[in-house]
């Protein structure tokens, strides 16, 4: 039973191996004497097999076993049957006179010739040289997250996983060893052999497995796209022998909130406003009497966020196989809801459909095969970005004084009011501005052909699409929540857009064996890319009917210039060539060695800088397989040693950044009398460099794979050094040159780490468990800026009103770390602020008052101003690690999935220092409030002094161990008994059950930056929902 | 066998060089590039448009000049919100440790000037390859416009920042800071081409589509600006050499002899706020040189409107017709006390909650609160209580305000043609008080004293008083400007200093942009007292 649902969840595996296998299928089929053989196929001890391939060894097609092992086969006496699983040793037996055929397969040690996918194809883990990590589906799929790549977290040493908010649908940030570039840092997405930016429109259920490119030498093959690595995901496909088998996974469960930030209640905020006046020397604002009359207020936490919004994701899938052919559908629909203000304002719903085939001719000569996937998202959200657009950010300062609704019902209008008439109900103000939908469909596949004309020479060719539409609508109702936040004309926006590319790839391979002992496989290919597309989109005011339904541009009257948007334009055109080639040595399976070289030109460089090379080497030694080596069978299965260099590129920057363009929209002067007439301009908005060519990553990577005691234990370990420079970048330039920056090469970074997985798998009689631990430390060290000062500055006016630049990118720190004043404590009595003097005996910081923060003068000048600014804090982890722990016992599973970061900051601005009325956190209680009360937390003041500045009071520690997912499973299928009823699993999972962190805030799992470069910002940060749900997993 | 492996050995090789060789090759059509651009009159007008518009946006971000020329000066306060950082406090008592990190005040508007700047030099540069065609004055008339808005900005910005780095072409080099004598020799060489190359088409005679745009007698106007402050502030007796006394009278007698200009009756007619419905309008006749502004800014890159009147409004309160705003540059008493009540100008340019009896309440959340606000740029409400803006549908009461800023006015010319020896002197100092007092005018004899004087008077909020101070000297400016009074700070009674040690020290400049100075690596210099 329980072998039997391991088999059938791994054999899917099994098509490369087929594929491999039916490459041999090659002679004339022989007309004989056929007869019926049946048997079952088994363990060593006796389990059956399902979903074993059983065929004649020279001929195509072939069947699998049922559920309880079972095969039926024709054949004649004398044929051989080959027999194979994946995690099994395959097996030949020679036809008999006997119609029954029994056999039993041992179990192959765990790992070593499985399939991971590489560029252009696949190779065996085995001979694998580069440093890659292949995770299944079925693992992501356990994982129940409604984007693949979250399924990802914890598994996959050196690929850290962030989201950058918790609403549904929303990015997920995805940084392999470390951030490179200050650009664009983003992986290469591969899916099925088509190049693309995202992958969240994929079902977890579609896909066979993601394999990650960590190192250059193994990227490479994708030249300039690899920078940042490269993720391939190969989707589900039928397998050739196999069994017809219907499969339905379906889950629904709960998400709430599982931390809130805890706010002042309204009593509690009466108190510290009314200290704040006394501390700016005014006369309380409450009596203690009033101040408990507040009692509780409005807890703008609990109005944000709905309890129990829906998570649930239902999908059918259906394959099979034919003599000739193999074919894999899928159905599936997810749908979730937002935890913060609910469906109806933050929602997301994905429809997909799969379809993936493949048809053999001519005896296997020409294979014609075709992926397709297509995908409709329908989602709106609350805007989860800057500080001015962010609607959870409201509540935060919003004072509990402030109600949700008036006498009749309706949201407050706080304009009247005595009490900080500026402040804005944010629940209101999130309804209101969250009135939208979008709605995007794409279509993403390919058509190929593989001609094998002799064997192991083979020419493919394919053509492949990735082709997406969208459009978005939005309302904005007239509203007046305060005397800021009103609207006083409706408003309907609405966009479309549409792009595709296609991809052409030509690949040309052979593979041969010289003296049984040298095994060559050579490959070259060229690829041939382009994509367009386009936009439009419009604004109007004052529309016929108040309502989001009619909230179409056709139903907007306005005919005032300033309360209409439109616009539309051509996407700017990309254009790709590559060419391509890869020479794969071994001897003997003991010596290995790989090198790859691509050339790519591309349209968004000057023709002069079109072209760029990107060559890779790397070699193994798999130490087992020496002589010498043989007496440590016993415990040491496989050791092999690894060792690459290479060169992968990034192109990533907008067309046409090698010309000046002159900037004509947007331009206009108004002469004469009439008001918004405008008359248009021009200018050269940008510095031209025709120079600007590609960004270039180079990486070592030295590594070894080992397992131990027949696959109980296995190691892999990596250590890498790579260097990105070149970056291109828009370095700042001095005001004087009058232009935008024009794009550089220039900078560089160095990311050094390792990376260590550490598995153990073993059983307890009927009890099998696994084991485990993966890590990865990474150091981020910017090795040089091209500017005069070294410095990419971080922007302004982005962690709160008029904020100075608090994140930098410079030479000698990591990227983004964070730029401010170290604080030395609070000053407890007016001698304290006296006595702090520089050498020359200035008072450091004159206008302090007990109670005020103490900066440290660094440079020792005696002010306290931007040269005491340094690194308060570094928002890159050096440590990401996962766990995992999973059992079986007869028919029940379980497993648990943890995975966390360490040594990493984070910056937390949940209050405006600009406004004297906002609420605090309940981290305000333990304030300055006397001699000796608090050497950390500053007193109150209307004026916010101590928070004006940026200084490591904003900064808190990041480290965080998430219990991510925990899944207990049974399988019912033996209770059924059926035999048309391969699975029957139910099961309940927790996910995001319990996070271990000092963090003070609702998640510390924060992929937000402002922008570019920077990240670990928490303005306000949509949190990652807690979820219950049960789930069944049917096969037929 | 090996015919099938020849056959697809070269399918491969034929469709992995399938490409045609021009495939790379991609148009960019939503923009044009300089390669195609700079080629017609059209162009050099479209162009010239670019340089209109980037004084426009100038001020958009930072600290605008006529916001920051009052504060420095003795007409207003900083004040702003009274939990808003000290910015301004800096500004107005040149006082970097009023707010030591605010080290970027005026980054933004460095980065602007010269980004119209380079606008100008750019097509300056451009001129000899554009194909004029028979119109010999159309281009003269594109230069001297560029010209003058070139020296228009360098003006503004030596007399901010007093050390600039100088370019009379585009270059992306780290340039060091000039000799403000070079920046002047640019400013009046511009100015001069200017008033010698434009035509001459007096006020009523130029057509109303093209008001707004550069005159000669604006190009006039400005060298008599250029020459008293220069020839003031640096102590010098012509303008570096290329224009004396003399001179600059006589292009400022010819504004007055052939420019058509005159003053408007009723000196509240100038200000919106001050007039209402008898406002005289914009390019009225007394407008020699506006920077103007429409409705039409917005926050999709959009930047037209007037960006910095919302600092002037009062504390985040609308009292019909005064707008809400920032509450900065609060009036001193002391300006609104040198007017004669019988003079108009005091009601015109000054908003006295007292006096006008206005329900103000919000002095909690007002920094420096002296009953006194500015009304020349006040933003303004309609009846209905809706900014002024929203009536075009503008919803943003920010940016959306269109009063242009009238940079030069007819009277200015009058009373800097009387300050520089004019023999109608008394008569064009008298035409300006006449139109101040009305009935209550009674004579005053002209004179340079008399004439400075009258100049707070007439240009208060205009961004001229504080020059005005800076060239009788940097002592007797510091002397004027020094002061230790009392405001309130949040409703709370506090005292306010300004030393004139400070402005000595500062010689009256302001900060250079830390930004600037860290990305030149020190090429640039800090000016002394920041």
């Amino acid at each position: 039973m329980n072998g039997m649902k391991k088999n059938s969840m791994i054999k899917r595996e099994s098509i490369f191996l087929l594929m491999f296998i039916s490459l041999f299928v090659f002679s004339e089929s022989l007309f004989a004497q056929q007869h019926q053989i049946s048997g079952k196929v088994t363990t060593a001890n006796g389990l059956p097999i399902p979903g074993a391939v059983v065929k004649v060894k020279g001929k195509a097609g072939g069947t699998g076993t049922s559920n309880e092992g079972a095969y039926v086969i024709n054949a004649q006496a004398g044929d051989i049957l080959q027999v194979s699983s994946i995690g099994f040793v395959s097996k030949e037996i020679t036809v008999g006179q006997s119609s029954t055929i029994n056999i039993s397969l041992a179990e192959e040690n765990q790992g070593l010739n499985e399939v991971v996918v590489v560029g252009y194809g696949v190779q065996q883990k085995k001979l694998v040289t580069g440093a890659t990590v292949q995770v299944k589906g079925e693992t992501l799929q356990k994982q129940s997250t409604t984007n693949a790549l979250q399924g990802l977290q914890g598994q996959s040493p050196g690929v850290q996983i962030s989201s950058t908010s918790g609403q549904p649908g929303e990015n997920i940030k995805v940084t392999i060893r470390g951030l490179g570039t200050i650009g664009n840092a983003s992986p290469l997405y591969v899916v099925d052999g088509v190049l693309t930016g995202d992958i969240t429109y994929l079902n977890s259920s579609d896909i066979e497995s993601i394999d990650v490119l960590k190192d250059a030498a193994s990227a490479a093959i994708y030249g300039s796209q690899a920078a940042n690595g490269v993720v391939l995901v190969t989707t589900r496909q039928g397998k050739r022998g196999q069994a017809r088998q219907i499969t339905f996974d379906a889950y629904a469960g709960i998400q709430n909130v599982a931390k809130k930030v805890a706010l002042l209640n309204a009593s509690q905020y009466a108190a510290i406003m009314s200290e704040a006046a006394v501390n700016g020397g005014k006369q309380p604002l409450f009596t203690n009497d009033q101040i408990k009359a507040f009692g509780e207020g409005t807890n703008w936490m609990n109005q944000m966020f709905v309890n129990n919004a829906l998570t649930q994701n239902y999908a059918l899938g259906a394959s099979g196989a034919s003599e000739t052919s193999v074919y894999s559908l899928g159905l599936s629909y997810t749908g979730q809801e937002g935890i913060v203000g609910g469906k109806d304002l933050s929602n997301y719903q994905r429809y997909s459909f799969k379809i993936n085939s493949e048809h053999n001719f001519y005896k296997d000569i020409i294979k014609i095969g075709q992926h397709l996937t297509y995908t409709d998202i329908k989602n709106n959200g609350i805007s989860v970005g800057n500080q001015y657009n962010n609607s959870l950010r409201g509540a935060f300062s919003a004072s509990p004084f402030l109600k949700m609704y008036d006498e009749n019902g309706n949201f407050f209008d706080n304009s009247k009011s005595t009490w900080n008439n500026a402040e804005a109900n944010p629940y209101a103000a999130m309804v209101y501005n969250s009135q939208n939908r979008s709605n995007s469909q794409r279509l993403l596949g390919d058509i190929y052909m593989v001609i094998e004309p002799i064997k192991n020479l083979k020419f493919r060719t394919s053509l492949g699409m990735d082709y997406s539409a969208g459009e978005s609508r939005s309302y904005t109702p007239i509203y007046t929540l305060s005397v800021y936040t009103y609207n006083l004309v409706n408003k309907a926006s609405q966009s479309m857009n549409k792009g595709k590319s296609l991809i052409w790839d030509n690949l040309l391979s052979y593979k041969f064996t010289l003296n049984n002992d040298h095994t060559f496989e050579a490959m070259v290919g060229s690829s041939a890319y382009r994509a367009d597309g386009s936009n439009i989109f419009g604004t109007n005011t004052n529309l016929i009917y108040d309502s989001f339904d009619y909230a179409w541009l056709s139903n907007a009257t306005g005919k005032t210039v300033a309360g209409i948007t439109i616009g539309g334009g051509p996407n700017d055109p990309d254009r790709r060539l590559s060419y391509f080639g890869r020479l794969n040595y071994n001897y003997k399976e003991k010596y290995l060695l790989n090198a790859t070289f691509r050339a790519d030109g591309s349209s968004r460089f000057g023709p002069a800088n079109r072209w760029g090379y990107f060559p890779s080497v790397s070699a193994g030694w798999v130490a087992t397989n020496e002589s010498f080596m043989q007496g440590q069978k016993d415990w040491l299965d496989f050791l092999k040693v690894r060792a690459s260099w290479g060169q992968v590129g990034s192109q990533n920057i907008a067309a046409f950044q090698y010309l000046a363009p002159i900037k004509l929209n947007n331009t206009n002067y108004i002469f004469g009398p009439d008001e918004g007439v405008l008359t248009p301009g021009g200018y050269q908005s940008r510095i031209s460099n025709p120079a600007v060519k590609w960004e270039t990553s180079e990486q070592a990577n030295i590594g070894f794979d080992a397992n131990f005691l027949q696959g109980q234990f296995s190691l892999n370990f990596d250590w890498y050094n790579k260097t990105t420079k070149d970056w291109l970048i828009a370095a700042p330039i001095l005001a004087t040159a009058g232009a935008d920056a024009p794009f550089i090469n220039g900078g560089k970074v160095k990311n050094k780490g390792i990376e260590l997985a550490l598995t153990y798998r073993n059983k307890l009689g009927d009890f099998n468990y696994s084991v485990g631990v993966n890590g990865a430390y990474n150091k981020n060290k910017v090795e040089d800026i091209p500017t005069t000062d070294g410095i990419i500055h971080g922007g302004e006016n982005e962690l709160f009103n008029n904020a100075l630049e608090f994140y930098r990118a410079q030479t000698g720190f990591p990227i983004g770390y964070f730029w401010g004043l170290k604080t030395a404590g609070i000053f407890q009595n007016e001698a304290e602020v006296q006595n702090y003097r520089s050498a020359s005996g200035k008072v450091i910081q004159p206008t302090a008052a007990p109670g005020d923060v103490k900066y440290a003068d660094i440079n020792g000048d005696g002010v306290i101003d931007n040269l005491d600014r340094g690194m308060i804090g570094n928002p890159n982890p050096n440590y990401t690690f996962g766990i995992t722990l999973s059992g079986d016992y007869k028919g029940f599973d379980f497993s648990i999935v943890a995975s966390g970061v360490a040594g990493n900051d984070l910056v937390q601005s949940y209050r405006n220092p600009s406004s004297q009325f906002g609420n605090y956190t309940t981290r305000i209680l333990d304030r300055w409030h006397g001699e000796g009360t608090s050497n950390t937390i500053p007193r109150v003041t209307e004026d916010n002094r101590n928070w004006s500045n940026f200084s490591d009071l904003y900064i808190q520690k990041g480290d965080f161990l998430r219990i991510s997912n925990v899944t207990v499973g049974y399988d019912l299928g033996k209770v059924f008994k059926k035999s048309y009823l391969k699975q029957v699993r139910l099961y309940a999972a927790a996910l995001n059950v319990y996070t271990f962190t000092k963090y003070d805030g609702m998640d510390p799992e924060i992929g937000y930056g402002t922008q570019g470069f920077a990240s670990g910002i928490d303005l306000g940060y949509y949190p990652r929902p807690r979820t219950f749900m049960i789930g069944a997993n049917l096969k037929f | 066998m090996k015919a099938i492996k020849i056959y697809v050995a070269a399918l491969g090789l034929l469709s992995l060089g399938a490409c045609k060789k021009d495939f790379l090759d991609t148009k960019q059509v939503t923009a044009v590039t300089d390669q195609n651009f700079y080629k017609t009159p059209k162009d050099a007008f479209t162009a010239l448009v670019g340089c209109y518009d980037g004084l426009q946006v100038v001020w958009s971000e930072g600290i605008a000049l006529p916001v920051a020329a009052e504060v420095m000066s003795d007409n207003t306060f900083g004040a702003t919100g009274n939990s808003d950082g000290f910015g301004y406090q800096m500004i107005d008592e040149f006082d970097k440790s009023r707010s030591p990190s605010d080290q970027n005040l005026y980054n933004r508007n460095w980065v602007l000037y010269y980004r119209a700047l380079f606008r100008c030099n750019t097509l300056l540069g451009k001129l000899d390859q554009i194909e004029w065609g028979s119109d010999i004055q159309l281009r003269k008339t594109y230069e001297s416009e560029a010209r003058f808005l070139r020296a228009y900005l360098l003006f503004d910005m030596v007399r901010l920042w007093g050390n600039i780095p100088l370019l009379t072409a585009p270059s992306t080099d780290n340039l060091p800071q000039s000799n403000p004598d070079e920046v002047y020799k640019v400013i009046a060489g511009d100015l001069k081409f200017a008033a010698e190359n434009l035509p001459q088409v007096a006020y009523p005679a130029q057509a109303v589509a093209n008001h707004g745009r550069v005159t000669r007698y604006a190009a006039e106007s400005l060298i008599g600006r250029v020459f008293l402050y220069y020839t003031g502030y640096y102590a010098k007796a012509d303008l570096v050499g290329l224009v004396s006394k003399t001179e600059a009278l006589a292009y400022l007698e010819d504004v007055v002899a052939k420019g058509g200009y005159g003053l408007i009756e009723n000196f509240a007619n100038l200000w919106p706020a001050a007039s209402l419905t008898s406002y005289a309008g914009e390019d009225n006749k007394e407008t020699i040189f506006a920077i103007k502004y429409t409705y039409t800014s917005d926050y999709q890159g959009n930047t037209d409107g007037n960006h910095w009147m919302v600092m002037m409004g009062m504390r985040e309160q609308a009292i019909y017709p005064y707008g809400n705003g920032w509450g900065a540059e609060t009036v001193n008493p002391k300006l609104w006390n040198v007017y004669l009540p019988t003079d108009t100008r005091r009601v015109g340019s000054i908003i006295s909650i007292a006096d006008e009896n206005l329900p103000f309440t919000n002095q909690k959340g007002q920094r420096e609160y002296t009953g006194y606000y500015v009304k020349k740029y006040s933003p303004m409400i309609g009846k209905d209580g809706k900014p002024l803006p929203e009536a075009y549908g503008n919803t943003s009461f920010q940016i959306g305000q269109f009063q242009d800023y009238v940079s030069i006015r007819y009277a200015d010319v009058l009373l800097m043609a009387a300050e520089l020896g004019s023999g109608n002197a008394q008569s064009y100092f008298d035409a300006v008080r006449q139109r101040a007092y009305k009935t209550a005018f009674t004579p005053l004899a002209v004179s340079q004293d008399n004439i400075i004087k009258e100049r707070r008077l007439e240009f208060a909020f205009e961004g001229i008083r504080y020059y005005d101070l800076l060239r009788q000297g940097i002592d007797k400016a510091a002397q004027e400007i020094a002061e230790t009074t009392t405001v309130l700070n949040g409703g709370v009674s506090a005292e306010k200093k300004i030393s004139a040690a400070n402005i000595i020290a500062t010689k009256g400049l302001q900060q250079i942009p830390y930004t600037q100075i860290t990305l030149s690596s020190g090429t640039l210099k800090q000016n002394a007292g920041w």
